[in-house]
């Protein structure tokens, strides 16, 4: 499903990634495991086109991602990839329902079918009754649920999960992981999550560990 | 502090930078608006003064009956006293002095010496040469013809024995009305006051002041004239010069003691010069009212930019506050950026206001007002700038939550606020000051604050129009505007900014224009010409065509008791009247309902027009007067013939009193015009209790149809009038009653028109509510000494020539007609009216037939739109409108580049959502325009209500008072369309600007730094 392959990247003279390479397969949950600093926001950054590698490839579903063009690479982030975020990046002035659902105003889904897919996801990560407020008026738990379920919107293929437990408490986190992992069983998508939780990485498949830019683990 | 000052400013200084930039804008504004008020303001002053005609200033020194032995001295005296009063201004001097009468030798009447300086200005040599030595005298050409005198002969007046060197005619408006004669050279009937002696009376000899004086002859009147000249002058020496000219009368009285009879000092210099100063203070209020709207900008304009700079020094206060700092240390710190940031503002606005103001002088209008300047500095425009500076950045060192919390109702009190000042606005008829300079700011800027208002609601139906859309970009942009907390000072700003600049050029238009139709109704027509009586036996109006090629009317403009009313305030109730059937060409002021001038003249003028009988210039007219019965008194008839030339102008032809003895009389000089009229007064100096028939024949040969009747005021008095035509002779008869009052009128009034009746008038609203009167009623008028019943055709809201005036207006030809059909055959003529003119420079040709004073429509606008004491305004308005501009735009820039800073991290998160930059860029420039744009609608509203409500109430007349016509506000379509064109192109262009610079370097760093 993803395969990395030599990856470096630079920021001026501090080395963020050194050669990476790793595969994932299809419908595995993935950790990726290290400290602050590690690289591994970065990583995930490439993997999903919002960085480019100063060498290497990453390679989603066959598609070559680092020679994407801009078009080609928000092509892949609707259709192939999904994000969740450590800050949640839900978008402040829409209700939960309108989050979920932009995914699918950018595919341009009809609104009867963008509204029972939402009320879908909603009714996934259990927040239907909360489908009329808006971020500011929910806990973090419950944004991050809203996150997953946008992120589940657009039916991707790769989840990237990019400390999607960092600002909850450790038992919302779990709750999350739970969730995380419940839905890569039950939508079949692959997910690579990145965390420095050791008791996140018990609910993946498998852990990569990346330190100071280099695979350690794999 | 003073160290985390300037790190911080360090670091910051492009937000800084922005805020200097905003301080330094307004602040140039008001030292450019304190400029106007001082250095343009002065200037504007002496400028008016240099350009005021030279009659307007000069001062003259009357005295009388001045013994010959004090004759020398009380010249030189006069003399050094004028100089004296004129200081610290050079002056030139100038004498006009006459003897006494006395006798001149082998002639019945007298005559009498004067000395005119400038002579060659005054009259026009027919004859001979100007006097230039002792015993050479000028004579006015009627003199020499009933003297028979020609250059080169000798007279002898009083002693003095003179030679006659030139024959002059006297020209108009050159003072020969205050010759003994009045420039007439002769009068058979001379009232000599002295004597109390009626005798005919000749003159003036004119010679030379030193021969006059030498001749050692009593003066009957003095006169000398001081001329400032004032093409260079300061405030102080206008005001020297005014103190000076103002005690002059007092002091000469007490210089001559009892060497006059009478002695006068007459000037209009002071009231010139405290006119022009009263004039720049109404525009000093009105720019000062400019550069109040230009401080609420610039103050609403920091208002934004301290809410951006307290957004980005959030993160720094809160740390600040953590590590202890106290609120008032917070303050000090703020305190000391905030004076760095005045003077630094300061010192920047000072030299750039002084450039401003030098650059602003030498374009439109102040350049055609002749206030070029080179850059400098004055004490009030430092002062204005450094306080300026001072107050605005105040605004900075209110807390954005204190501002927040001051806003929830304030737009109310504001509009509350502005109701009120509004309402007393128009309770004040004369100047307000105060008002006036803070109504425009206050109306505008409740009005901006509450059309904010209307944004919520508009953003809301756009946000439930974008649930329903398949598409993401534009609907997020309409979400999160109609969602986001309102940025209320960026709202306020852009709104008041157009509100500001729309009203400035509408209020621009609305005053040049009110300015336009005070001259138009001031003047009444493009060329007015105003004789005096010297002037009317000048050319007719045949010549004022030939000189202008326009329409050409005779004009009747003179103040007459209208019934017992002799209007009010000092002021005679005028009659106007010229040729109504021309009143669309001649005709000027802006009438109101739609009305023309044509179709207020609809019922005013005759029917058809007076038609004659051709007289040709030559020709000899026989007179006969007969009567059948023989009485003991002679009875005398006076034969008058009106006769009208091609340009409509009436004169009356006299022939000699004639007793109805039968014989025939030729009559001479009464050809060249339409004969329209004949009166036949008879006199009788006796009593009988009887009538006398009479006949009384004309040799005219042409055809008419006459109406005859017995004029009034005692009709009675002649009776069974009657005219014929047989043979090429007009005959008239008639029945005179010998009985009644001597003075009671005989008199047939034959006429080639019907009576006319009452005489139709439009009367001004100023008449009507001065009597009560309206459509239909009657009034009596009294021209002369005829009176005339007139009736109320229309109310019109002012005369033409009598702006604000209680006024009739009339056809001159329904006005000759009435006065004509009562006897009066002298129809007064004051002038002429000149419509449409094509000849170039008409007025100049015009002033050379030396007609009188000549008024031109075009001058009068110039002077009362871009004259020196005016184009302040307009000038400030001119600048206002690009300040305003500007500020508008800083804040679009400024507002826009923090949103978007602020949102980095969402615009990444959009990215990541699969979001092209292209529809992150449709989503930020929606969302900005919905959100901005309807500002620029709000804001031209608001400038068009304001212009709607307050211009009406701004615009004043040159002396303060409101305008008459009064104004109608106007909304310039062209000048506002594209200055709103040009503020949304270019407030979209900026957007789009920022919005490209933003979304180019839209990273997916935030999402790395967030994580």
């Amino acid at each position: 499903m993803l395969r990395v392959s030599g990856v470096s990247r630079s920021f001026g003279d501090v080395r963020a990634l050194t050669d990476v390479s790793f595969d994932v397969a299809a419908g595995t949950m993935v950790a990726l495991v290290g400290r602050s600093g590690s690289g591994k926001t970065t990583l995930l950054n490439v993997i999903g086109g919002l960085d480019r590698p100063d060498r290497g490839t990453v390679t989603i579903a066959g598609a070559e991602v680092t020679t994407l063009d801009e078009d080609g690479l928000s092509r892949l982030r609707r259709e192939t990839v999904s994000y969740i975020f450590q800050t949640f990046g839900l978008i402040p002035v829409l209700s939960a329902a309108e989050n979920v659902g932009a995914p699918l105003r950018l595919a341009r889904v009809e609104p009867a079918e963008r509204e029972r897919r939402v009320a879908t996801l909603l009714d996934l990560v259990g927040l239907t009754e909360h489908a009329q407020q808006r971020p500011g008026e929910m806990s973090g738990g419950q944004q991050q649920r809203v996150a997953i379920a946008r992120a589940l919107a657009g039916s991707p293929r790769l989840l990237i999960a990019d400390e999607p437990t960092g600002q909850l408490d450790a038992e919302t986190g779990r709750s999350v992981m739970a969730l995380i992992r419940g839905v890569v069983e039950s939508e079949g998508v692959t997910a690579l999550v990145s965390t420095h939780d050791p008791v996140m990485m018990a609910l993946a498949d498998r852990v990569v560990r990346i330190s100071d830019g280099r695979i350690v683990e794999c | 502090m003073l160290r985390l000052v300037l790190r911080r400013g360090r670091a910051q200084w492009p937000l800084l930078a922005s805020l200097l930039a905003v301080v330094t804008v307004g602040t140039t504004l008001l030292g450019v608006c304190a400029l106007l008020m001082s250095r343009t303001a002065g200037q504007a002053v002496s400028v008016a003064a240099a350009r005021a005609p030279v009659t307007d200033l000069d001062a003259t020194a009357y005295s009388s009956d001045i013994a010959a032995e004090d004759a020398p001295a009380v010249v030189a005296d006069t003399r050094t006293l004028l100089t004296s009063a004129m200081q610290p201004f050079r002056s030139t001097l100038s004498a006009r002095a006459a003897s006494d009468m006395s006798d001149i030798s082998g002639r019945s009447g007298k005559g009498y010496l004067a000395a005119v300086d400038g002579l060659p200005s005054r009259a026009t040599l027919v004859d001979g040469a100007w006097p230039q030595g002792a015993g050479e005298t000028l004579l006015l050409e009627p003199t020499a013809t009933r003297l028979r005198l020609s250059p080169g002969d000798h007279v002898r007046v009083g002693d003095a024995d003179l030679t006659v060197t030139g024959i002059a005619t006297a020209d108009a408006g050159t003072g020969w009305d205050r010759d003994l004669l009045e420039g007439a050279g002769y009068d058979p009937d001379y009232s000599d006051i002295d004597s109390l002696r009626h005798f005919p009376a000749y003159g003036p000899f004119l010679i030379s002041l030193d021969d006059l004086l030498a001749r050692h002859v009593g003066l009957t009147r003095l006169e000398i004239t001081a001329q400032p000249d004032l093409t260079v002058s300061t405030q102080r020496d206008l005001d020297t010069v005014t103190d000076g000219v103002l005690a002059a009368d007092r002091r000469y009285s007490g210089v001559l003691g009892d060497r006059a009879h009478f002695t006068r000092v007459a000037s209009t210099l002071p009231h010139v010069l405290l006119t022009a100063k009263s004039q720049q203070r109404v525009t000093d209020g009105a720019v000062l009212a400019v550069a109040v709207i230009g401080i609420v900008l610039t103050g609403t304009a920091l208002a934004l930019a301290g809410r951006l700079t307290a957004g980005v020094r959030a993160a720094e206060t809160d740390l600040l506050t953590a590590l202890g700092t106290s609120r008032l240390q917070l303050l000090r710190t703020a305190a000391i950026e905030a004076v760095a940031l005045a003077l630094l503002a300061a010192a920047l606005a000072l030299p750039l206001s002084s450039l401003l103001h030098a650059a602003l002088s030498h374009v439109a209008p102040l350049a055609d007002a002749g206030l070029s300047n080179t850059p400098a500095v004055t004490k009030l425009q430092v002062l204005s700038v450094v306080l300026g500076a001072l107050a605005l950045t105040v605004v900075l060192l209110t807390p954005f939550s204190a501002q927040s919390r001051a806003r929830v109702g304030i737009d109310l009190l504001l509009a509350v606020f502005a109701a009120a000042g509004w309402w007393q606005l128009r309770a004040v008829t004369g100047s307000a000051d105060l008002l006036q300079v803070l109504a425009p700011a206050l109306l505008l800027t409740a009005g901006a604050t509450l059309s904010l208002r209307l944004i919520p609601p508009g953003l809301a139906l756009a946000d439930r129009l974008a649930q329903r859309s398949r598409a993401l970009p534009v609907p997020l942009a309409m979400f999160e505007a109609a969602r986001r907390p309102r940025a209320t000072a960026a709202g306020l700003l852009l709104c008041l900014a157009c509100a500001a600049a729309t009203f400035g050029a509408a209020f621009d238009a609305t005053w040049a224009r009110s300015q336009r139709d005070q001259a138009a109704l001031t003047v009444g027509t493009d060329i007015a010409v105003t004789t005096s009586a010297l002037d009317r036996s000048g050319p007719s109006g045949s010549a004022v065509s030939e000189a202008t090629g326009g329409v050409v009317s005779p004009v009747v403009n003179r103040g007459i008791p209208v019934g017992q009313w002799l209007g009010g305030s000092g002021a005679a109730p005028r009659l106007v009247a010229v040729d109504m059937t021309r009143a669309s060409s001649l005709l000027r002021g802006r009438l109101d309902g739609g009305r023309t001038w044509s179709s207020v003249a609809t019922g005013l003028i005759p029917a058809r027009p007076a038609t004659g009988i051709e007289i040709p210039a030559d020709a000899t007219i026989t007179l006969t007067a007969a009567t059948t019965v023989s009485i003991p008194a002679p009875i005398i008839v006076t034969p008058h013939l009106l006769l009208q030339d091609a340009a409509g102008r009436r004169t009356p032809c006299v022939a000699p009193p004639m007793a109805l003895d039968g014989r025939s009389r030729p009559l001479t000089g009464c050809g060249g015009g339409s004969l329209i009229a004949i009166s036949l007064p008879f006199t009788f100096d006796g009593y009988a209790e009887t009538s006398a028939p009479f006949t009384v024949t004309m040799t005219v040969t042409g055809s008419a149809d006459w109406s005859v009747t017995s004029a009034e005021p005692v009709p009675g008095q002649l009776t069974d009038p009657a005219l014929t035509t047989a043979g090429g002779k007009l005959v008239m008869t008639g029945q005179i009653r010998l009985g009644g009052p001597p003075e009671a009128a005989r008199t047939l009034v034959a006429t080639t028109f019907a009576d006319p009746g009452v005489l139709p008038v439009a009367v001004s609203t100023a008449l009507a509510d001065g009597l009560g009167v309206a459509p239909g009623s009657q009034l009596t008028i009294a021209v002369g000494t005829t009176t005339l019943p007139v009736r109320i055709a229309a109310v019109v809201p002012g005369v033409p020539s009598a702006p604000g005036a209680a006024a009739l207006l009339a056809d001159v030809d329904m006005l000759s007609r009435a006065l004509a059909v009562r006897g009066d055959f002298a129809t007064p003529v004051d002038g002429w009216w000149i419509g449409e003119p094509t000849r170039p420079d008409a007025a100049g040709r015009l002033a050379a037939l030396h007609l009188g004073t000549v008024t031109t429509r075009a001058a009068e606008t110039s002077r009362l739109a871009a004259g020196p004491l005016r184009a302040g305004l307009p000038a400030a308005l001119h600048l206002l409108i690009p300040a305003a501009v500007l500020l508008l735009l800083a804040g679009v820039v400024l507002h826009v580049t923090y949103d978007l800073r602020t949102r980095r991290t969402e615009t990444s998160r959009l990215r990541g959502m699969g979001l092209t930059r292209r529809e992150i860029r449709t989503t930020l420039l929606a969302q900005h325009a919905v959100a901005l744009l309807p500002l620029l609608a709000m804001g031209a509203a608001v400038g068009a209500l304001a212009t709607r409500l307050l211009t009406p109430l701004l615009v004043r007349s040159d002396t303060g008072a409101v305008p008459v016509p009064g104004v109608v506000p106007l909304w310039p379509w062209p000048t506002e369309s594209t200055l709103l064109a040009f503020l949304l192109v270019a407030v979209a262009g900026l957007l789009a600007t920022v919005v490209l610079l933003q979304t180019a370097r839209s990273t997916a760093a935030p999402l790395r730094e967030l994580s």
